[in-house]
């Protein structure tokens, strides 16, 4: 299997989007890339997820201090056609 | 009979954080394709409808689980576009729990048989299907709050899957070996560390080879 890093970035006030940066099979790298993740945009919507529902606080409340965030939580068993490079070094991203 | 054949796979497990969730999904080449989507969220909203290729999914079955605030659907779609496409599902708000998706390919497939799904009972959980045709594959998928251990199709045969986190545990991905099941019952076990899971199956089907027909259009050997 491979997995796609995804970069995530404000869409709209309360809306992110998802764009496809590089893919990789390095589990050091996608453990690296989701623990920032999860300390990052992973923490904040947990500790505001009740908010976050109830729109009293808006995700772009995070972007203000944090243009963007990568996950590699996508796997996919084929890249053919979705022209990704591959990513060895997390400094790639 | 034919078994359908597996094809492509992709398995996510994010948060949507807004009311819908997209991304590509590489449908193969072939006659008869078939496309599945299992997806697995909190309960707080539900998934209004799926498309893929832009194409609207069927959808076999949404269903609350409410003892584990999850809710579970089972969409699919007969003759896909092929290749790169984006499968996109919308939902009824805003999403902002870890969501379990999951989508696999088919070719060589007659659509979706029997489908059944049991709430949460004690590991280890045992449940039939009675699969409608011969060669057919069957999926299974379960969530509880412990760890899961196996999915077994048939009971016996631990068949890998992949493993999601949505404040719950997911397993999701499980599937018969190549050849299929006759018709008939199927005994299907999932097993968790501890306490209870759920339990839903569903059948994919082979195709039916047609017999040759009786014109005067066929080959023939004239034995002397």
């Amino acid at each position: 299997m491979y997995t796609i890093i995804q970069k995530i970035e404000l869409e709209s006030q309360n809306n992110v989007k998802f764009s496809d940066v590089g893919y990789t099979t390095s589990d050091i790298i996608i453990c690296d890339v989701n623990k920032y993740y999860d300390l990052t945009l992973g923490s904040f919507i947990g500790l505001n997820r009740t908010e976050l529902e109830t729109g009293s606080v808006l995700i772009d409340t995070f972007f203000n201090s944090s243009s963007y965030v990568y996950e590699a939580r996508y796997l996919v068993d084929t890249i053919e056609g979705l022209e990704l490079n591959e990513i060895t070094n997390i400094n790639q991203l | 009979m034919s078994a359908p054949i597996k094809g492509n796979v992709t398995s996510i497990n994010q948060s949507p954080n807004g009311n819908f969730y997209q991304f590509t999904h590489n449908q193969n080449t072939g006659n008869d394709g078939l496309v599945i989507f299992l997806l697995t969220m909190a309960n707080s909203v539900t998934p209004s409808n799926a498309t893929y290729g832009g194409v609207t999914m069927n959808r076999l079955y949404t269903i609350n689980r409410g003892g584990l605030s999850q809710r579970m659907a089972f969409y699919y779609l007969v003759s896909p576009p092929t290749g790169n496409n984006t499968l996109r599902v919308n939902f009824s708000g805003n999403q902002w729990n870890p969501i379990s998706v999951h989508v696999k390919s088919f070719t060589g497939s007659g659509g979706i048989g029997a489908s059944l799904r049991s709430g949460g009972s004690s590991t280890p959980h045992n449940r039939t299907l009675t699969v409608q045709q011969d060669d057919s594959l069957i999926v299974t998928t379960s969530t509880g709050v412990n760890q899961i251990l196996t999915q077994q199709i048939p009971t016996g045969s631990n068949k890998t899957f992949v493993t999601h986190n949505t404040n719950r545990q997911v397993s999701v991905g499980a599937i018969s070996s190549d050849v299929g099941h006759s018709t008939g019952v199927v005994n299907l076990r999932a097993t968790a560390t501890y306490g209870n899971l759920t339990l839903d199956r569903t059948e994919i089907k082979g195709l039916i080879n047609s017999p040759p027909s009786s014109g005067s259009s066929g080959d023939f050997f004239l034995l002397m």
